[in-house]
């Protein structure tokens, strides 16, 4: 340069004016493609000035490149405002192509005078000069090689198809694979991986290192390269994330064919790796592409309109520049310089009541001093804020260009661009809302023909909108297209596994459609190449929930699709909530706090399970998962055994689950700090905060804790949805199976003691009956079909036979998958389908399921064990102990039990071996009718109950002297040692787990009998 | 496995995977040792092949193509075509489907 000691402040004013003028042009451009001959004088007279003053600066600066570059699209430019040149869309892409360039160059002004330009000059040349041949428009067929620092081989592309591959935004990458190291390893085929690749993008060419393999002779080779050139429209920052490999295995191949790698090298530096030795080989090129600056060239298709409006994104190393400075209103300005004034003053007012000592005075001036900090900050937080019409600019040429590539009629309408966001969340909203776009010009938008057979316009419409709602800006990306097949959706995402048959018949058809935020969820038959559908929108949703943003759809199939976001007006200061652990603090934003919960030390027990190898906690009606934050965080779990717990229910997004503190404190209003750049990776960590007494609290990222934790959405179970009013009554936990295709049942599943998979063939017929080995003895298998009219266990179905142990002898029921298990609140209709062996039927998961009777069920299945057996389903076997003593005529036993399954199963027992029963459905109802007959021999009663439990019950029984002597059997799926001994300390006399008959019915014997009686 | 004038066929008689590897390897060596230069191998009953079968294959036309020999495959089913052409094998040596 010229001008070594060229002044930084001029380069730099010269610089944002030019940036200024670059975001215009681009809109105005498309402007003037739409108005054709009939050419708006102002309009092209403004991109004239535009390149006209880019080109003046750069004059003065000696920025040769630049000012040659803005000199063509001058003259170009010229010639349209003479009208000697129609600005076709051919002419404007070359201009817009010429603009990003610019844009680029003056990015990087520095290095701008060695950047080749030749093509774009070539190009505009051709147009002034009028004779844009033919032949030029053409692509240039030509092998090039491309030639990546340390790759192992060369890969021969043509160029034509690098060029093609680059169209509606899409990047090109060189990956680089270890067949061993990075594919055997991970368990996978190589053909898996290439698989993988074609899912999100196209190979444009694959090869392998032959000589790496060796030879016969050689002992086996541990490292053989393959390597892939990519194209993808996944974004630098995406790519990384969906291939899994070392960043320095994957390098960005530059629209000028430099290699950018991906681990982060400075531009400068990788841009000089041993390029030059390579020449390229374009046979007969009207453009010749000067092989010493840029090896691999590509030269320009004067028709292609590619649309890189993902460039600052893809290149790294130079978007940042062009943040560095940003415009502030004046008004703005001049408010913060009052507050100024105003902190000033109440600063002197401080000090002053200070020195006096005047204690009035000092409350009264931190007051004013907070008043004056809280306007400070929201005027500061203001100068953050921009117009989402700067993101929205960018989208206009997007839908433009693929449109044009696919052939479709597109419009973009802008609404509300000058709605003001926080800087941070308006970049982090740029990839997202690119690919959303481009998704609905791809997929959304209908051919012209097709659009025009439907009766709609043959110009599609697609409307981004930003607008404010309640302290949260909303945008709203709204098309006119084909809208969301939920169906397919749901179908695709049990195809792939993702959800079960089940699940997804209990969704409705919005829930389906947010299937499409589960990776790798597509609609499309055939994925098509400017974005592959399901590609990203998975990667969407994780941005947004990045930036506190939530995300809804709404979809009429032929009637368009709207896809809302709500966004925070900033990230900077958030209203958190601070909780204490292991003596350090921590900051939880408050938007993923759910709920406090604190467990008595006492409930502790009854309210946490195990599942797994981790913790659940019973939260009404549903299971969170638990996650202890010092074990999270790696260290030993806080003892709290005798205090109680703090639980912080925390939502992630995509599930929630409860996060275990020492200690929760106020909510505040944080200010984030971003960590430092050593800390960055932790996922865990969303930042840091400087509290009120100076001390340093961590900002918890809760999706990153529970990733961290192995905590992730699947191995969650999920709620059942349709019982959840219930919560008045305890849940069950039931196991699910079918019988006949289509006919679910259910059991609770304390009865069960084993569920295995079998083979028809396993399944013996001897003597009339069916059997199976089981360990050493032979099961007696029974199916439902046997006892009670119901379809069979089919041949194509999977067979599983559930044994169960508590009847007694052990019974085989033969089932089959699928199977599940839940947890719901049963309303049990005793009546509608009730069977000898079927108890009735309750509504699980949206589906009628046959509640099993299991004691009934051995007891019809096993009519040798029994003489007789009465037919209204009562029960038979007896144990023999119990058969010895003379029962008492005609007992009376109140039982309490708030399940209605559970409570038929018990009654039923209890009135087959001739005992009255009085039921009630929970303590309280149970006390009330001991009140009317205290003549009640014996209690039954269930120990969890709404209202009173059993444990209640007894206290009050054994309070009044009345029921001194009465037995009371407790009876409850609970069945730790200190459960029991807590019972027992209450007054019960006999303590069973839910639900053995033979047990039951001998300790109801003994109740009875005379000699119990103490 | 067959041999006669230079021409030998590998029929390996499951997937081309490490574990089938070392075993088809030593066939191979076996093969050329025995003079054979033109090399057919039979994918007919071959459904998957690995990193460690790509790698024994590579070697093998390595091997052939230093010797002026020449390998082939043929009978390979539509995922190893798929894999095979993807990669370009097809420029190296010639294969041939079901």
């Amino acid at each position: 340069m010229s001008k070594p000691t060229v002044d930084d402040e001029l380069v730099q004013e010269y610089l944002a004016e030019s940036r200024e003028h670059l975001t215009t042009i681009e809109a105005d451009l498309l402007q003037i493609e739409d108005d054709g001959a009939a050419i708006d004088e102002q309009l092209v007279n403004r991109v004239f000035r535009a390149a006209h003053s880019i080109k003046g600066g750069a004059g003065f600066f000696d920025f040769v490149k630049i000012r040659e570059l803005a000199h063509k699209a001058e003259n170009v430019l010229d010639m349209v405002r003479c009208r000697e040149l129609v600005p076709n869309s051919e002419i404007v892409s070359i201009l817009l192509l010429a603009f990003d360039k610019l844009r680029e160059m003056l990015a990087d002004y520095r290095q701008s005078n060695s950047i080749d330009i030749s093509e774009f000059v070539g190009a505009l040349t051709n147009i002034t000069t009028a004779n844009l041949a033919a032949d030029q428009k053409q692509a240039v067929n030509g092998q090039v090689s491309l030639a990546v620092p340390n790759a192992a081989k060369i890969i021969q592309v043509a160029a034509f198809d690098l060029a093609q591959a680059r169209r509606g935004g899409r990047s090109i990458y060189l990956v680089e694979y270890d067949l061993f190291h990075d594919i055997h390893r991970a368990s996978k085929t190589p053909l898996d991986v290439l698989r993988g690749l074609m899912k999100f993008g196209s190979i444009l060419e694959s090869g392998l290192d032959l000589d790496s393999a060796g030879t016969l002779e050689d002992e086996a080779s541990s490292r053989l390269l393959m390597e892939v050139l990519y194209a993808t429209p996944l974004e630098a920052d995406l790519i990384n994330e969906v291939l899994a490999l070392p960043p320095e295995q994957v390098k960005l191949i530059e629209k000028n064919g430099q290699a950018i790698n991906l681990a982060g090298a400075p531009a400068g530096q990788v841009a000089s790796v041993n390029l030059p030795a390579l020449p390229v080989t374009l046979p007969a090129s009207p453009v010749t592409a000067p092989a010493a600056a840029v090896p691999v060239s590509v030269a320009p298709i004067p028709a292609a309109s590619t649309a890189e409006t993902a460039e600052a994104s893809s290149r790294p190393s130079v978007a940042p520049a062009a943040e560095a400075t940003i415009r502030l209103n004046v008004e703005l300005l001049d408010s913060l310089m009052t507050l100024a004034g105003e902190l000033v003053l109440s600063r002197n007012q401080l000090s002053e009541a200070v020195s006096s000592d005047d204690s009035t005075g000092i409350r009264a001036a931190a007051h004013r001093l907070s008043l004056v900090t809280s306007e400070v900050q929201s005027a500061v937080a203001l100068t953050r804020m921009q117009p989402v019409g700067t993101l929205f600019a960018k989208f206009p040429r997007l839908v433009r260009d693929l449109g044009r590539d696919l052939g479709k009629q597109v419009q973009l309408k802008i609404e509300g661009g000058d709605v003001e966001i926080d800087k941070t969340i308006l970049e982090g909203l740029s990839d997202p809302l690119t690919h959303m776009i481009r998704n609905s010009v791809d997929h959304g938008v209908e051919m012209p023909e097709v659009r025009t057979a439907a009766g709609k316009p043959a110009m599609g419409t697609i409307t981004l909108r930003a607008s404010h709602q309640t302290g949260q800006v909303v945008i709203e990306i709204i098309d006119d297209g084909k809208g969301l097949p939920a169906d397919k959706i749901g179908a695709s995402s049990l195809a792939k596994g993702m959800i079960t048959r089940e699940q997804l018949d209990a969704m409705s058809d919005r829930d389906k459609i947010m299937l499409i935020f589960l990776p790798g969820v597509s609609t499309a038959e055939k994925v098509s190449n400017v974005s592959g559908r399901g590609v990203g929108m998975d990667v969407v949703k994780t941005n947004l929930d990045k930036l506190g943003g939530k995300i809804d759809i709404d979809s009429v199939v032929g009637q368009g699709t709207s896809f809302r976001i709500k966004l925070p007006l900033t990230l900077a200061i958030i209203p958190s909530l601070l909780v204490s652990n292991g003596g350090q603090r921590f900051a939880l934003p408050q938007v993923s706090v759910g709920e406090l919960i604190r467990i008595p030390a006492e409930q502790q027990a009854e309210r946490i399970d195990r599942a797994g190898d981790g913790e659940v906690l019973l939260l009404r009606d549903r299971l969170v998962p638990l996650l202890h934050l010092s074990e999270a965080l790696g260290g030993a779990r806080t003892a709290m055994s005798d205090r109680a717990m703090n639980v912080v229910l925390v939502n992630t997004g995509s599930f929630e689950y409860g996060l275990v503190v020492d200690d929760l404190h106020d909510t505040v209003e944080i200010v984030v700090k971003p960590l430092g750049r050593h800390l960055q990776s932790l996922g865990d960590y969303a930042g840091a905060t400087i509290l009120g007494d100076g001390q340093v609290a961590i900002i918890l990222d809760v999706g990153g804790v529970a990733a961290r934790a192995g905590l992730t959405a699947d191995t969650i179970t999920r709620p059942t949805g349709t019982e959840e009013e219930a919560t008045e009554s305890q849940s069950q936990s039931l196991l699910l199976f079918h019988n006949g295709p289509g006919e679910q049942c259910a059991v609770p599943i304390e009865l069960v003691t084993r569920v295995e998979r079998i083979r028809p063939e396993q399944v013996e017929h001897l003597g009339g009956r069916r059997t199976m080995q089981y360990g050493e003895a032979s099961l007696p298998l029974v199916a439902l079909n046997d006892v009670a009219s119901m379809g069979q266990v089919g041949e194509g179905q999977q067979w599983v036979v559930i044994v169960f142990e508590r009847t007694g002898r052990p019974l085989g029921l033969l089932a089959a998958e699928p199977l599940d298990m839940i947890e719901s609140y049963v309303a049990l209709d005793p009546v509608t389908l009730r069977q000898p062996g079927i108890a009735g039927s309750a509504i699980l998961n949206t589906r009628t399921t046959l509640m099993l009777d299991i004691f009934e069920l051995a007891g019809l299945a096993r009519p040798n064990s029994t003489e007789t057996h009465t037919s209204a389903g009562s029960v038979q076997p007896v144990a023999e102990t119990a058969m010895d003593i003379p029962p008492a005529p005609t007992a009376t036993v109140l039982v309490a039990e708030d399940s209605d399954f559970f409570r038929g199963q018990i009654c039923r027992l209890i009135e087959g071996v001739g005992h009255q029963v009085l039921a009630a459905s929970d303590g309280q109802e149970a006390w009330e009718l001991l009140q009317q007959h205290p003549d009640v021999n014996a209690v039954a009663t269930d120990l969890e109950m709404p209202r009173l439990d059993g444990l209640g019950l007894t206290r009050l029984i054994r309070a009044d002297g009345r029921f001194g002597q009465l037995p009371v059997i407790a009876l409850s799926s609970l069945a730790g040692e200190e459960e029991i001994a807590r019972a027992l300390a209450e007054g019960v006399t006999e303590y069973q787990v839910k639900l053995d008959q033979d047990d039951f019915l001998a300790s109801i014997e003994r109740a009875l009998s005379p000699t119990a009686a103490r | 496995m067959t041999n006669a004038n230079e021409q030998g066929v590998l029929c390996p008689e499951g997937d081309v995977v490490a574990s089938a590897v070392p075993q088809l390897r030593s066939e191979l060596r076996d093969l050329v040792s025995t003079g054979v230069r033109r090399l057919v191998v039979d994918m007919k009953n071959v459904q998957m092949i690995d990193s460690a079968g790509l790698g024994l294959l590579i070697a093998a036309h390595n091997s052939l193509k230093k010797m002026d020999g020449e390998m082939s495959v043929i009978q390979a089913s539509s995922d190893i075509l798929e894999l095979l052409t993807t990669l370009r094998m097809n420029q190296h040596f010639k294969i041939e489907g079901q």
